[in-house]
């Protein structure tokens, strides 16, 4: 029989898990909107964003509101940097969609051993944001970071929206989205859009790392299951939507959040992929654009 | 034949490959300042690879001078910031967003001389029914309201020369004439008008010169109202 309480308890932390899954998935649109490059070194932004603000902290002795600040435009720099040396150079030269996916594949692997030679091998954490709690609602506890990633989730959701729709970048961003050809022959610097997009990407990465890592631990090795999970989530909204990649994420981390308690932790990876499978059955587009009888936007 | 204007676009020998289809032969074309230059002819003749090679979408072989300058190593996009710009066949809109939001797209490469809006305005008074589907989705469009917009679109990035790609095609023969008819307007304002067409007389009437391409080649230039004088390109292209 289910204890409710944990039942409850583990729903609340899915959600928390789920929106981080949730920013992962969006940036993952990010760059395939732009480009249709998927990119699987997007799980690493996520592991440099822990990785940097730790360092930040215990290094540099910074206060954890600067040194969050800082990490997101140096792990953004590693965007700008991965999309420089080697996915242009292979765009370039008009590679094959997948040959470049395979290259980022590699480039997390190389980041992954860069970080290891660089920081170590060893899990690190830091506090929550914000000391105290957690908050008691009958028998459920709530950690503050859970609120931190709720209202950092949300306004990340926010700003992309703002800059999507509001600014020239993010209107010349979806425009390459949509037709690169006819964006090129408006004057928009194609190419430098999809630099953009990885600095967007990772910028949302780090966003997800600095957010989640008070809760479990970073390591070098963390970008993977992150990057598994945040492409799955973002599958599930039919890729290349936003709003369905967060509304995917908070799915899936309910999901898994669900089967731990239900099935033990083993069946935490069999539930992501039983979904992902299911809702590719019914729903081949993903689950949102299937909703609205065609592609997701 | 020479343009009698200034040339404003030079190609000289501009020659494209699909694979190992030779789909555009070596190319030479002119267009003057404020001039409208026809190019016609029928499916498959390398009309849309030539303009594709123009504007670097396509990889080409040759030379591209515009205003004078060698503009041969632009990327596409450095090519519309120097005034060429191009509307392509099927309109190449950004059909997920709004009327509005293609034209303010269109001025991309604009400088601060001109509000958006202003230009916006101008469009509207050329196509008055865009301003109608201001909010509208690209997509939703008819096929007539969206060449107006992806003219209008082009428009707003103020060009030097418009090169258009069969604007006319899968339009009704009225809407078609109305949009032509705009475009010799623009061109009567100074606008240097490149526009490629299958078979279409008014597009005749409207231009200075004709480059009949066939087989991936040129196989003649001459004054527009010569065609008639020759027998078996009238016969094809006017009727």
């Amino acid at each position: 029989m289910v204890d409710m309480t944990q039942l409850l308890q583990s729903l609340v932390n899915g959600v928390g898990v789920g929106l981080i899954y949730g920013l992962v998935g969006i940036g993952f649109c990010v760059i395939y909107n732009a480009s249709g490059i998927v990119n699987f070194a997007q799980g690493v932004f996520v592991m440099l964003g822990g990785m940097v603000c730790h360092t930040l902290l215990t290094r540099l002795g910074l206060p954890i509101y600067l040194a969050a600040i800082l990490t997101i435009p140096i792990v953004a720099l590693s965007g700008i940097l991965i999309e420089i040396a080697v996915v242009r150079p292979m765009w370039n030269r008009g590679a094959a969609l997948f040959a470049i996916i395979l290259a980022t594949l590699a480039t997390q692997l190389m980041i992954e051993r860069i970080t290891i030679l660089t920081l170590g091998d060893q899990p690190r954490s830091f506090d929550e944001f914000t000391s105290g709690g957690p908050l008691k609602i009958g028998d459920i506890a709530i950690g503050y970071q859970i609120f931190w990633i709720l209202g950092c989730g949300a306004l990340m959701v926010g700003l992309l929206w703002l800059f999507f729709t509001r600014t020239t970048a993010g209107r010349a961003l979806r425009a390459c989205s949509q037709n690169r050809e006819a964006a090129a022959l408006l004057g928009i610097p194609v190419s430098r859009m999809l630099m953009l997009s990885f600095a967007l990407s990772a910028a949302l990465g780090a966003v997800a790392g600095i957010l989640v890592t008070p809760t479990q631990v970073t390591a070098y090795n963390v970008g993977t299951p992150f990057g598994v999970n945040g492409f799955i989530a973002a599958i599930i909204g039919g890729f290349g939507s936003a709003a369905g990649a967060l509304a995917g994420g908070v799915l899936l981390g309910v999901l898994q959040a669900v089967a731990i308690v239900m099935f033990g932790a083993g069946f935490k990876n069999v539930a992501a992929l039983s979904v992902l499978l299911l809702v590719l059955f019914i729903f081949p587009a993903g689950i949102f654009a299937g909703l609205q009888g065609g592609k997701a936007h | 034949m020479a343009a009698e204007t200034t040339p404003l676009l030079e190609a000289q020998d501009l020659s494209a490959f699909y694979g190992r289809v030779h789909a555009l032969k070596p190319t030479s074309l002119t267009v003057g300042e404020g001039e409208l230059v026809t190019v016609l002819g029928p499916n498959g003749a390398g009309k849309t690879t030539m303009l594709r090679a123009m504007t670097r979408l396509t990889p080409a072989s040759g030379r591209i001078f515009f205003k004078g300058r060698d503009i041969t190593a632009l990327a596409t996009h450095d090519r519309a910031r120097a005034g060429i710009i191009m509307v392509q066949e099927g309109r190449g809109l950004f059909g997920q967003m709004t009327v509005h939001e293609n034209l303010t797209l269109g001025a991309y490469t604009m400088d601060a001389s001109e509000t958006v809006e202003e230009r916006i305005a101008s469009v509207f008074t050329l196509f008055p029914r865009l301003k109608e589907r201001y909010e509208q989705i690209a997509s939703s469009l008819s096929g007539g309201e969206q060449q107006m917009l992806a003219i209008g679109r082009a428009l707003m990035a103020k060009p030097k020369l418009l090169m258009l790609d069969e604007p006319s095609l899968g339009l009704a023969p009225r809407v078609a004439s109305e949009i032509l008819e705009t475009l010799g307007q623009l061109n009567r304002q100074g606008l240097g008008i490149l526009l490629v067409e299958q078979k279409a007389p008014l597009a005749l009437r409207l231009a200075k010169r004709v480059y009949i391409l066939s087989l991936g080649g040129i196989v003649a230039e001459l004054p527009a109202n010569e065609i008639k004088s020759h027998h078996d390109l009238s016969r094809y292209y006017l009727h």
